[in-house]
């Protein structure tokens, strides 16, 4: 048996004929900030809700420190959750909401107040235990709904999309709250969203799912530079895709253009080459002394404050780059592309 | 450190549905409390709704059954029940479709007025309206002798037909203008655009989008009408009916099989119109709802339209206030029809049969708590994933297709010999479990507002079943709980057809008194201890609103 904190072997869910979740085994290791990402209804949310013991897998096991609890009923996991819509006790107050788990742990009054008094602290809501949920704006609720996962010191910390209903500002400070309270209190924690930046910025692991499957496990710089897949590479991130042949070692040849790439494929192997747009280089001037240089076009370009983002056709294709630090002036009319050769990624499969 | 990526699973083997059933009971096992909370419901709910029906359906035999069509007596109350649903549902429902045009209508001058007129025979005693008008319409009638000076007969067909219309109009007005709101005026609007006048829109777009509304009100009021005893048995005189035959058969014959009989024959009407609107018509009226109703005024209606609506409308109300006003009167008036000088008299023969009132209170109260509380345990039950759960919906909406007069004869054969028969207690029981539905129904539509999230995060905190109904369900469901309460505990108070037949000697209840002082023509002290009657209605409706509004302390819930 593997020492694994949370270990998901080979579930499969269906609901009617829909597999939500095919055959996923995953291992989350103890103290790791593991997040599930990918598009709406690739399975992520019962995936999460059957480690919490909300769905029975139809297959497949679940163990929590090697134990194996699939048939222990919700109720009796000590994995808590944080839910999208905070699911705050509307009849409670935020005291009563966070001490809610305590009280049924049968936490004495005396501790149970210090312990709220606490966590509350943690999240940085010191003394608004009395208030209810309603007079909270959003950021607040959803800290207290972290607040009262927290308190119950469960193994595991769930959190199913808690950033979704918050606006965009808040979402990005709030997430780093998020993760250095994770740090801070080394729990191990499995954390889903569609939003692969939230997922990049945050995760020590990501697994990337589609249609019920894990595509990829790895670390944020792993998922982005190094995608298994076409799907992967497509849904973090933005990537130029080019199909093509190995002609050579270190030769792909497509139509039109010849590219230097990273050896690896085998000559006659069909491949596709993913390049982020930040990989390409853009310049007025042909570049001097550099391989895989083409010449090409502006068709549009956008101003994004850190970066220019640019739409070029070059050998018969659109390309996206993306310039950093863009000056006073966009590029226009003629371009030439520099692709550095150590920044592509090779797919061999198609 | 990474395990290896793209690991799919093992392919499946299909498992046989019942599997998985079982293996959802097993789960469900893993929580003992919920369990018997299910198997103890399912139980009562089988004793106090299933078990009595069956035992009136069974106990005539099969020859009894057949024999029917030989009986003269009960085909003429058969063929005059059905006439009677007929002529008085679609007058009562015309009424109604008036009222709901006019009070759905923003310039019509005194919507509010009619709407808030139009309710009031909702809360009046089952048998209200009748005697309020064989004082105001009978022979020693107040209008027809007093001041018009004719010889009129208001008991009959005729005159129930007048009492029965008066009665259920505002069922239909309540479907109706529930539907006609819903309607968005934006539709409207769109069809004017396209060139309609008012007179096609009202018929191309708002009655025809009402037309669901419509056919349920019209099967909702002839459940009623059909299952009609207090009107019918105050003023239809010689004019016999399937529900009080049943009475006249009990009562005077000591007749129960014939009674068994004459109950079954009505249940068949009954259920029938029951399960077509609840299956059939009100999921039809849900669909034409879904549209979002923005809020753009209705132009105003035409003015032939307008005016004749009110012209109606005022009319039907004034007979509504006469409901009122005769009961009203008719506790101050020394001797009706003949001596018009004001007494208190009738209050001190009231006040000599005061037990009796407080028999109604002890016993609606009993009812009123049981309805409140199996209400929301059922409608919690029926919101798991527990198997079987379907069968206690049906059973705790059952109750709505049964006449009182059934549960009447059904709880008489089914416990009157049984150590409990006779006491307050399945008098209690019959109007708790009769009332059911209404309550059952509130919670369960107040549960569906609440998030399931909600309940997932108490039992992912740890909370067995139970303890998510104590600490999370219950709460948030105070509310329907105490308007399941108040309306069990006004209609157990104001019930006349279950009553008569469960009364127990030594607990009289108010409505089986003033029954009998009505039709021994004792109309003062009737109609005094009516409106003491109606003062304890009001006054449970004023407490319910002033209780509720306090309960209910998060308006942060959806
Ligand atoms: N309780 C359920 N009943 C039926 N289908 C469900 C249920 N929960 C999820 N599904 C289906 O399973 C698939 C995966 O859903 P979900 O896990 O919620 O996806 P995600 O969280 O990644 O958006 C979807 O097709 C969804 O429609
Ligand atoms: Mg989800």
């Amino acid at each position: 048996m593997n020492r694994a904190h949370v270990s998901v072997q080979g579930i499969t869910k269906r609901f009617g004929p829909t597999v939500a979740v095919d055959g996923v085994s995953l291992d989350v290791e103890e103290g790791s900030f593991t997040t599930l990402l990918g598009p709406s209804g690739c399975g992520k949310t019962t995936l999460l809700r059957m480690v919490a013991g909300f769905h029975h897998p139809d297959q497949g096991d679940i163990f929590l420190r090697g134990i194996r609890v699939t048939d222990i009923p919700a109720h009796r996991r000590n994995t808590a959750m944080v839910f999208q819509e905070y699911a705050l006790f509307p009849h409670m107050t935020v005291g009563e909401n966070v001490g809610y788990g305590l009280r049924l742990r049968r936490v004495s009054a005396d501790e149970a107040t210090r312990r709220v008094g606490q966590v509350m602290e943690l999240v940085g809501l010191a003394g608004q235990q009395r208030k209810f949920p309603h007079h909270l704006s959003g950021g607040q609720q959803q800290r207290v709904a972290l607040a009262r996962a927290l308190v119950v010191e469960p193994e595991v910390l769930l959190l199913d999309e808690p950033l979704s209903n918050l606006d965009a500002k808040l979402r990005i400070r709030v997430r780093s709250e998020i993760r250095q309270l994770q740090q801070q209190l080394g729990k191990t924690t499995l954390y889903v969203t569609h939003d692969q930046e939230e997922a990049l910025a945050i995760s020590d692991r990501i697994a990337v799912m589609n249609r019920g499957r894990i595509l990829q496990l790895g670390t944020p710089l792993q998922i982005y530079h190094h995608p298994v897949n076409r799907f992967v590479a497509d849904f973090v991130g933005l990537a130029n895709f080019l199909e093509g042949e190995v002609s050579a070692p270190g030769q792909v040849r497509m139509e039109g253009v010849s590219l230097t790439v990273p050896d690896g494929a085998l000559p006659g192997r069909r491949v596709t080459v993913v390049l982020r747009p930040e990989a390409i280089r853009l310049h007025a001037r042909p570049p001097e002394g550099v391989a895989n240089v083409l010449r090409g076009y502006v068709t549009a370009a956008s101003f994004l404050g850190t970066l220019a983002r640019y739409w070029v056709d070059a050998a018969g294709r659109h390309w996206i780059v993306d310039v950093p630090s863009p000056g006073e002036a966009l590029m226009t009319g003629e371009v030439f592309l520099e692709i550095p050769r150590d920044r592509i990624h090779l797919l061999t499969e198609t | 450190m990474a395990r290896p990526l793209l690991e799919s699973g093992h392919r499946v083997v299909v498992m046989p549905m019942a599997v998985a059933r079982w293996g959802e009971i097993r789960r469900q096992t893993a929580d003992p409390g919920l369990l018997l909370t299910f198997l103890g419901t399912a139980a009562a709910l089988g004793l106090f709704v299933l078990y009595p029906a069956f035992r009136v359906l069974v106990y005539p035999s099969l020859r009894d059954y057949l024999a029917i069509p030989e009986s003269l007596r009960w085909i003429q109350a058969a063929r005059n029940s059905l006439m009677m649903m007929v002529l008085s549902t679609i007058s009562a429902t015309v009424v109604g479709l008036v009222f709901a045009f006019a009070t759905t209508r923003p310039d019509l001058p005194g919507r509010r007025m009619f709407r808030g007129l139009a309710m009031l025979p909702l809360f009046a005693p089952p048998f209200m309206v009748a005697f309020a008008y064989i004082l105001m319409f009978g022979r020693q009638g107040l209008i027809t002798r007093s001041l018009l000076g004719l010889q009129a007969n208001i008991f009959g067909w005729h005159g129930l037909w007048l009492v029965q219309t008066i009665a259920f109009f505002p069922l239909a007005m309540l479907i109706i203008a529930g539907v006609l709101d819903a309607v968005n005026p934006s539709l409207e609007h769109a069809a004017r655009n396209l060139g309609a006048d008012e007179w096609t829109v009202l018929r191309s777009i708002s009655l025809a989008l009402a037309r669901p509304g419509i056919a349920g009100a019209m099967l909702v009021v002839a459940i009623s009408v059909l299952a009609d005893f207090g009107n019918a048995v105050i003023i239809a005189g010689g004019f016999p009916l399937l529900a009080t035959e049943a009475w006249f058969r009990m009562e005077g014959m000591g007749d129960l099989k014939g009674a068994a009989l004459v109950v079954a024959m009505l249940l068949i009407p009954t259920v029938a119109l029951f399960f077509l609107e609840r299956y059939w018509v009100s999921r039809r009226v849900y669909t034409v709802v879904t549209g979002r109703g923005s809020r753009i005024e209705r132009p105003s209606t035409p003015p032939v339209l307008k005016w004749g609506a009110v012209a109606i409308c005022s009319l039907v109300s004034l007979l509504v206030l006469l409901v009122y006003f005769g009961v009203i009167a008719g506790a101050f008036t020394a001797v009706w029809g003949r001596d018009w000088s004001l007494t208190l008299e009738h209050w001190r023969l009231a006040a000599d049969r005061i037990a009796s009132l407080w028999s109604s209170v002890k016993i609606g109260a009993l009812a009123g708590v049981i309805t409140g509380t199996v209400s929301v345990v059922v409608a919690f039950l029926t919101s798991r994933h527990l198997p079987f759960r379907g069968v206690l919906d049906f059973l705790a909406v059952l109750p709505g297709a049964l006449p009182g007069v059934f549960v009447g004869v059904g709880y008489v054969l089914a416990f009157n010999a049984t150590p409990i028969g006779g006491t307050v207690w399945v008098l209690a029981a019959a109007l708790a479990f009769w009332h059911l539905p209404m309550g059952y129904q509130a919670a369960s539509a107040r549960l569906k507002q609440i998030e399931r999230s909600i309940e997932e995060a108490a039992v992912n905190l740890g909370a067995t079943g139970l303890q998510v109904l104590r600490d999370v369900y219950l709460p948030l469901l105070v509310r329907a709980l105490v308007e399941a309460f108040a309306v069990s505990f006004i209609r157990a108070v104001t019930n006349v057809s279950i009553v008569i037949f469960l009364i127990a000697p030594g607990q009289v209840v108010a409505t089986f008194v003033i029954l009998n002082m009505i039709q021994n023509n004792i109309w003062g002290a009737g109609a005094a201890l009516t409106t003491m009657l109606l003062l304890l209605t009001f006054a449970s409706i004023g407490v319910t609103w002033i209780a509720v509004g306090r309960t209910v302390r998060s308006p942060g819930m959806g």
